[in-house]
């Protein structure tokens, strides 16, 4: 059984702490954050990962130093390496989950002491967890009066906390629980304890309104084609009671279930909206980014469009209600789910104000909508693309191809993709792309063969492009600012899955290898657990880089500033130091080649009044610094680089801001490689310093 | 090993200082040479072995390339390299050790967790010699981790 381990640290302190901030005295019943503070995930609940403070700006970037740091070693039973939170900031006290326990962790963001910590020990259903570690972050409710935070441990459980002490709200839900693999509109199987759905992302509170989606393992190799459903819940923020459901794949009699041929939708799973959701409280209107259905790369057993998988659904606040949706992707074949924060943005589109939705992607489009009725603000026609021939596939004949803005990154492979630097070194690419098939983007998975293909060549599907850290908008500008991976190259081929492995037709894997029964995490391996067949095993092992260097010309990672009145890019740049393996590898010594990015897809972005702030992804040492990674501030308006500040390891949690006692501060989570978590604060040196 | 660049090798000087200070190294090298991930320090056979618990145990999350996914890193390219470079063998050993397989961190013997890390050096291109990787933390912070390969000793 759980056990609940919450402690204050120190409450003398903390006490004084909270008591010396002048938070006003409640006006009225909600909540109005000021813009000194991050009180949600992504700042706000637009996803702009915007705030207008501009202490830090482009003259003194290059001199921030470390305030404080936290390492999350302590934070559970083992160091984590994958920190992916962003912090909270609001009414004088910093939030964040933290560690392998994805314990909350509350501290003086002035100067990181410990205030509190919250953990849940959730035994076999913590370590069965599809989706493990500290998790993204947690949400902030206030009446003004009474403070809450949120968070979704790795069990499944929504936990509600007095953010004054760390110690759970017992009015809410069971003492302060909600078990979320209940009242879910289905069974979650095989049990509550090692039932697949979990959560990595953070909640999100509007209104009185607790949003949680879902999330399932990786995808590329199920066990089966069955598996539980992603449902989308609305909780009261007061009482924990489910206030409403929207099912994302249609239940028998609902809008869409007729896109699941053969009755696909009663046996299929995932579906879930694993990323962050927006919200327009003003429309009372929500943003669901759905992810993928059952089996990422093989649809055989679910004919059909597949609503309301890859779609951006619209959803009423008070009932959940459908108002609109979009299908990106056509049944995905792909694992483009739609993997970050829809972006919501005021902008002016030929004279007219548009109250618009621009939705970021792993394939490089950003969707633009009017969030109200759901229509494209620029056209976005069916095209038609290629139809595969994988035994049982059912494939769609056209995907829906944005007209404007063009796309911001590759999102297929072709010849003149591959690396250029030498012709030598583009005949090495050529000859390693002519073992798999090419094409542009929706260009679909081939079956693999020894004698070729071995897949399809692919960009911008299962990593990105995109990822789950988004993008970020100014609404000064009216520009949406992203960073997508360039050279995220992924060979996808389906091989016939044995019996034993999945009763799946086809799942990933390359003709010749060994197929053997994949070990998600969280995935409980013990003694009784099904022996992998013996076969033997052969092929060569192929890799996808050219003596080392990227199978792909740079850049490699870019940011992109992307004007939403007009559809147009206003700039784009190489974002990272170019990768040790490039500036010192020998056959390009000599040659001059501009900074070129790095291939990583974990980069968020953070806007201010003047500044587009991003760290870099991988691991550098270069003459100007050891091994670590650089912060980098480039002009909002221009891309041009501004400053730059070390950090011992990557950036892998996106940054935020906020002001305390007149100082500006930037957080970021660190680690990854050698480096366990840690959340690093930067602020300028004092005055005299 | 100290490896020096010769970026400009313009001057007598340069040269003068170098086989001066290639004379002092050799007087100060322990009795021991250490070595790195050049000089052969995994078996094929141990490769072989790493390969197969390598599918069981860690390709459903970084990928049966090795390229990694959405929730896992590569173990395999210029990221990979660069992250470990200038470490030790012991060191990426510890990082197993500590937190794989991430349902169950420590499940695999030291022996399995050698082997893997003996089919990753193989995958990443070091060269494969006649003894098998240690199977302590300890031994193998003996082994440098170095991402180019080393200029050839003369």
């Amino acid at each position: 059984m759980r056990e609940k381990t919450s402690r204050r640290l120190s409450a003398l302190l903390f006490l004084i702490i909270v008591g010396s901030f002048s938070w006003p005295a409640p006006v009225s019943a909600q909540f109005h954050p000021k813009d000194t503070e991050w009180p949600s995930y992504a700042a706000d609940l637009a996803g702009t990962r915007y705030r207008p403070l501009d202490q830090i700006n482009a003259t003194n970037f290059s001199d921030l130093e470390i305030a404080w740091r936290i390492k999350t070693d302590n934070f559970g039973d083992r160091p984590e390496y994958k920190l992916e939170g962003t912090p909270l900031m609001v009414n004088g006290v910093l939030y964040a989950t933290a560690g392998s326990r994805r314990a909350v962790i509350a501290l003086d963001p002035a100067t990181g002491e410990l205030l509190w910590t919250h953990g849940e020990h959730e035994g076999k259903r913590g370590g069965a967890a599809p989706r493990q570690l500290s998790g993204r972050g947690l949400a902030y409710w206030s009446d003004g009066r009474e403070e809450r935070i949120f968070y979704v441990t790795p069990g499944f459980r929504l936990i509600c906390l007095d953010a004054k002490t760390g110690v759970r709200i017992p009015s809410f839900g069971e003492n302060g629980l909600v078990d979320l693999k209940l009242n879910d509109d289905q069974d979650i199987f095989p049990d509550l304890e090692t039932g697949e759905i979990g959560i990595q992302s953070a909640p999100v509170v509007a209104k009185d309104t607790v949003i949680i989606g879902a999330a399932f393992r990786e995808g590329m190799t199920p066990k089966s084609m069955r598996n539980n459903k992603g449902y989308v819940r609305g909780f009261d923020v007061r009482t924990g009671k489910r206030l409403w459901i929207f099912h994302t794949i249609p239940k028998k009699g609902e809008f869409g279930y007729d896109t699941w041929e053969k009755g696909s939708a009663e046996y299929t799973g995932n579906t879930g909206v694993w990323t962050q959701i927006t919200v327009d409280e003003q429309l009372g209107l929500v943003y669901l980014p759905v992810e993928s259905p059952t089996s990422d790369f093989y649809g055989g057993h679910r004919p059909g469009n597949n609503l309301f998988g890859e779609s951006l659904v619209c959803v009423d606040l008070k009932t959940g209600e459908r108002k609109w949706h979009f299908q990106l992707v056509h049944h995905a074949l792909w694992d483009m789910d739609i993997s970050s924060a829809p972006i919501l943005a005021d902008i002016t589109v030929d004279g007219k104000p548009v109250k618009a939705v621009a939705q970021p992607t792993k394939q490089g489009f950003l969707y633009v909508f009017d969030r109200v009725t759901g229509k494209p603000v620029w056209p976005i026609p069916e095209r038609p693309v290629e139809v595969g021939n994988v035994p049982g596939e059912w494939y769609s004949h056209t995907q829906p191809i944005p007209t404007k803005p063009p796309a911001y990154s590759r999102n297929g492979v072709l010849i003149d993709d591959l690396i250029d630097f030498t012709p030598a070194l583009r005949e090495r690419a050529k000859e390693i792309a002519s073992k798999y098939h090419l094409g542009p983007v929706f260009t679909p998975p081939t079956a693999s063969k020894r004698e070729g293909p071995l897949g399809t060549l692919t960009m911008g599907t299962a990593s990105g492009g995109t990822n789950w850290p988004g993008g970020s908008y100014d609404p000064e500008t009216h520009n949406v600012y992203v960073y997508a991976c360039n050279s995220c190259v992924e060979p996808i081929g389906l091989v016939p899955a044995p019996k034993e492995v999945s009763d799946i037709a086809y799942i990933a894997g390359t003709a010749g290898r060994e197929v053997e029964i994949l070990h998600g995490p969280g995935e409980n391996a013990g003694a009784d657990s099904p022996k992998p067949p013996k076969k033997a095993a052969g092929g060569s092992f192929s890799r996808l880089d050219v003596d080392g260097l990227p199978l792909v010309k740079p850049p490699y990672g870019t940011i992109t500033a992307i004007n939403l009145d007009k559809g147009e890019f206003v700039w784009q740049i190489a974002h990272g130091e170019t990768p040790d393996v490039v500036r010192n590898s020998a056959i390009l010594k000599g040659m001059n080649i501009p900074r070129t990015g790095q291939t990583t897809y974990n980069i968020g972005t953070l806007v201010t009044k003047t500044l587009v702030i991003a760290g870099e992804g991988n691991i550098t040492t270069t003459a100007g610094h050891p091994r670590g990674a650089m912060l980098r501030a480039y002009d909002k308006m221009t891309g041009k680089e501004v400053g730059a500040v070390y950090m011992p390891a990557p950036q892998t949690g996106s940054p935020m801001t906020y002001m305390v006692n007149g100082k500006q501060y930037i957080v970021v989570a660190v680690s990854g490689g050698p480096y366990s978590g840690e959340y690093i604060a930067y602020t300028l040196p004092s005055t005299g310093e | 090993m100290t490896t020096v660049k010769l970026t400009y090798p313009s001057t007598i000087l340069v040269v003068a200082a170098i086989a001066t200070s290639l004379c002092l190294l050799r007087a100060q090298a322990p009795a021991t040479d250490s070595r790195s991930v050049w000089d052969g320090v995994y078996t094929e056979e141990q490769a072989k072995r790493g390969e197969s618990v390598y599918r069981k145990e860690c390709a459903a999350c970084h990928g049966d390339m090795l390229i990694g996914g959405e929730s896992a890193p590569p173990l395999t390219g210029g990221a990979f390299l660069a992250n470990w470079n200038g470490l030790s063998v012991g060191d990426l050993f510890d990082r197993i050790r500590k937190t794989m397989p991430q349902s169950a961190p420590g499940r695999l013997t030291r022996q399995q967790d050698s082997d893997i890390l003996a089919f990753m050096l193989s995958v990443n291109k070091f060269p494969a010699g006649k003894t098998e990787l240690y199977r302590q933390s300890e031994m193998l912070k003996e082994i440098r981790f170095e991402a180019a390969k080393p200029a050839p000793k003369k």
